[in-house]
């Protein structure tokens, strides 16, 4: 049985999550989105840690470790360099969706995820088990939300990143994979994110310029 | 030991590759020797791949499992990597004439050979290592460094419309393999709570396949399903894929729609195969016809009013992998093999059909078909490749999908009629539509302002071995092939 107050600290966790994923489908500036992304991810470790505090299972603290490593100091790092040399600092333009109906329709998603898997779990509503996995499943979705919704790539990654956290929270609520497993996905989502920064910034630049990043690219892949 | 020496074999050639660049050819500004010097590189990993696997199939009693049963070789596996290594094969053999005249050409540039070279060995070994892997994880993730290598294999020839197509694929199919990973989440968690011990193994699913709760894992199926059908092209998920066949290089065109494609319908026999065992597949066997179905009515109405050669041929692969689906939707032993043989069939007259196709655009600058006057005088092999492999993918009677397409569409017939006359109706349109734009445009009086480009003979050369393998496979089912087949759908317990 779990401490009550790791539950309230948990769902206070889970409450915070949600209004970063709300703030990274209407942020207009990137430094402001790559900064609320490095934010959620650090929550994802708090929840992380107060799991592995709770179980005390090894694979919960390295994934702490491993998400503050790679996804509040490393990711953010390089988007952000990715923003300096392509001179691009704002993504205001929405396609299909303005950022209100978009968070109109993430409300409706999560009301669907939570009915459906109250239906197929079978738990109960206060399960934190159950609530994690809706509020991850939820996550993947509002993250595929901004994928739709916005036209740059480099806020398209950070939709990308947001649906990878969400996903990671429903394995950490609904069954620990083994930790080699989570290293492999973290680190190609590290390449994905690389090769999405390289190609955006391939968009806008001249053929030359792209060749001397691809060759680039060619070292990341030597090392 | 066997996937070792795959893996060396890879190694070895890449330390060779490194040390002739750095030393022999450092400075080096004449293009074609370091052009053919990666190419006959590629050519000996692809020769030695096959050796190993030809050896590997004489030899080892199968399956053979390794790694900490992360790795595993089964007759499917071993069936999907030789596919796979005879069409890498091919392409290397193709790319060396191919390669030299983008170079000629300045599509590609000398510096990004070595990129080029690099991506494609190397998606050749993850490829071979997908089929072979035993736990559902190490294949999701290999699965989507296909992606990540296969995007770097479109943007080599540095063009916008190039980088823009690997973007859309990029992120398309990771996207939807994201959802993938919650299925596989679920069906480790279903494992758990079944056996008591988390499995990600093919191998162990297989054993607790038929207590393994239906409705949980039809959920873990339809999230993995998500993912596994885009890196197929299944509709609604195949929206990257005429663009990324259009912008690739033609020996990579060949290469995603001969072997890349294959890698998520293999995920989806093996999934279904656990389901076979299991109550729930009567509800999977009604997701897979659907999504089938839905793919030959997008792919048909989608070939209508193509003019690109190369996007015509990407759809028609969308269309022969809803087929598939529906072939490994009924679930029965007969239409499992058909559709092994479909698999097979399908590569083989995709890869002719991309290599002549990769001719008709070095002669006349473009893919699009109003462009390409006078064709049978220009590039007559080329045409003939065109149009055998258009008859071939159609299913005309002497080519060998004629059998499994007649195949699928009986037990299809036993399982609903009023789908059979939709599947056949669609069918009708998709080769009306190849035979019309085929006729069209290869039949067009030219002024011949322009001059046959020559061929370099390695270039010619896949295309005539796979004409004679198109109709060699017909031959060799009735001659040991469907003895080999019939070996794999029994090893899937059906």
């Amino acid at each position: 049985m779990m401490n009550p107050i790791s539950i309230i600290l948990i769902k206070v966790l889970f409450v915070f999550i949600l209004g970063t994923a709300a703030l990274i489908i209407m942020q207009k500036s990137l430094r402001s989105l790559f900064s609320i992304y490095a934010i959620q991810s650090l929550l994802m470790a708090f929840v992380s840690l107060v799991l592995f505090k709770e179980t005390g299972s090894f694979v919960l603290l390295a994934l702490a470790v491993l998400t503050v490593v790679t996804k509040v100091i490393i990711i953010p790092y390089m988007l952000n360099r990715v923003r300096k040399d392509s001179g691009i600092h704002h993504d205001a333009e929405f396609r299909y969706l303005t950022p209100v109906s978009a968070i109109i329709i993430g409300m409706a998603l999560i009301f669907v995820i939570y009915s459906s898997f109250l239906r197929v779990f079978q738990l109960s509503q206060d399960n934190l088990f159950f609530l994690g996995s809706v509020i991850g499943v939820s996550l993947a979705m509002l993250g595929m939300l901004v994928i739709f919704s916005r036209k740059k790539i480099v806020t398209k990654a950070v939709g990308y990143l947001m649906m990878e956290n969400g996903v990671l929270l429903f394995g950490v609520f609904i069954a620990e994979l083994p930790f080699i497993i989570e290293l492999f996905i973290i680190v190609d989502l590290v390449i994905f994110i690389l090769l999405a920064a390289v190609l955006s910034m391939g968009i806008d630049s001249t053929e030359e310029d792209l060749t001397r990043k691809l060759n680039n690219l060619t070292k990341w892949f030597k090392q | 030991m066997i996937f070792l020496a795959y893996l060396i074999c890879g190694l070895l050639l890449l330390g060779i590759a490194a040390v002739v660049l750095k030393w022999r050819l450092k400075g080096e500004t004449a293009a074609a020797s370091k052009s053919s010097f990666l190419n006959n590189l590629t050519l000996a990993h692809a020769a030695a791949y096959l050796v190993i696997t030809g050896l590997a199939i004489i030899r080892l009693p199968l399956p053979v499992l390794a790694f900490n049963n992360y790795l595993f070789m089964d007759p499917l596996a071993i069936y999907e990597v030789l596919i796979a290594e005879i069409i890498f094969f091919l392409a290397a053999v193709y790319g060396r004439g191919y390669i030299k005249n983008l170079l000629e050409r300045r599509v590609i540039k000398v510096e990004s050979l070595e990129l080029f070279y690099g991506s494609f060995n190397l998606l050749m070994v993850i490829m071979v290592f997908t089929f072979f892997s035993n736990n559902l994880a190490l294949f999701w993730i290999l699965l989507e460094l296909t992606t990540i290598l296969s995007a770097v294999l479109i943007v080599t020839l540095s063009d916008r419309a190039n980088v823009i197509a690997a973007l859309k694929y990029v992120f398309i199919a990771s996207t939807a393999m994201l959802f993938s990973v919650i299925g596989l989440i679920l069906l480790f968690a279903t494992a758990k709570q079944t056996s008591g011990i988390g499995t990600l193994n093919w191998t162990e699913l297989m054993l607790i396949a038929n207590s393994l709760p239906p409705s949980l894992f039809i959920f873990a199926f339809v999230f993995c399903f998500i993912g596994f059908a885009s890196k197929s092209g299944i509709v609604p998920f195949h929206t990257w894929l005429p663009q990324a066949y259009a912008k690739a290089p033609s020996m990579v065109s060949a290469v995603f729609s001969a072997v890349l494609i294959n890698g998520g319908i293999y995920g989806i026999i093996r999934l279904y195969s656990i389901a076979h065992q299991n109550s729930c597949w009567h509800t999977i066997t009604v997701i897979l016809i659907v999504f089938g179905v839905l793919s030959i009515a997008v792919a048909a109405f989608s070939m209508l009013p193509r003019t690109n050669l190369k996007k015509l041929i990407g759809f028609s692969s969308i269309e022969h992998m809803g087929l598939v689906l529906i072939g490994v939707g009924l679930g029965t032993a007969v239409t499992l093999f058909w559709t092994l043989f479909h698999i097979l069939a399908h590569s083989l007259s995709k890869a002719l059909l991309f290599f002549s196709a990769g001719i008709l655009k070095n002669q006349y600058e473009s893919s699009y078909l109003q462009d390409m006057a006078a064709a049978f005088k220009l590039q007559p092999l080329a045409t003939w490749g065109v149009i055998i492999g258009a008859l071939a993918v159609v299913g005309m009677p002497p080519f060998p999908i004629f059998f499994s397409k007649l195949f699928i569409l009986v037990q299809l017939g036993n399982f609903s009629l009023p789908v059979l006359i939709v599947v056949l109706v669609l069918l009708l349109i998709v080769a009306a539509a190849l035979a019309y734009l085929l006729i069209n445009s290869l039949t067009q009086p030219g002024e011949n302002t322009l001059k046959p480009y020559r061929i370099d003979w390695t270039m010619k050369l896949p295309i005539q071995v796979l004409f004679v393998a198109i109709i060699g496979i017909t031959v060799y089912l009735a001659f040991g092939l469907s003895g080999i087949l019939n070996t794999i759908t029994a090893s899937l317990g059906y």
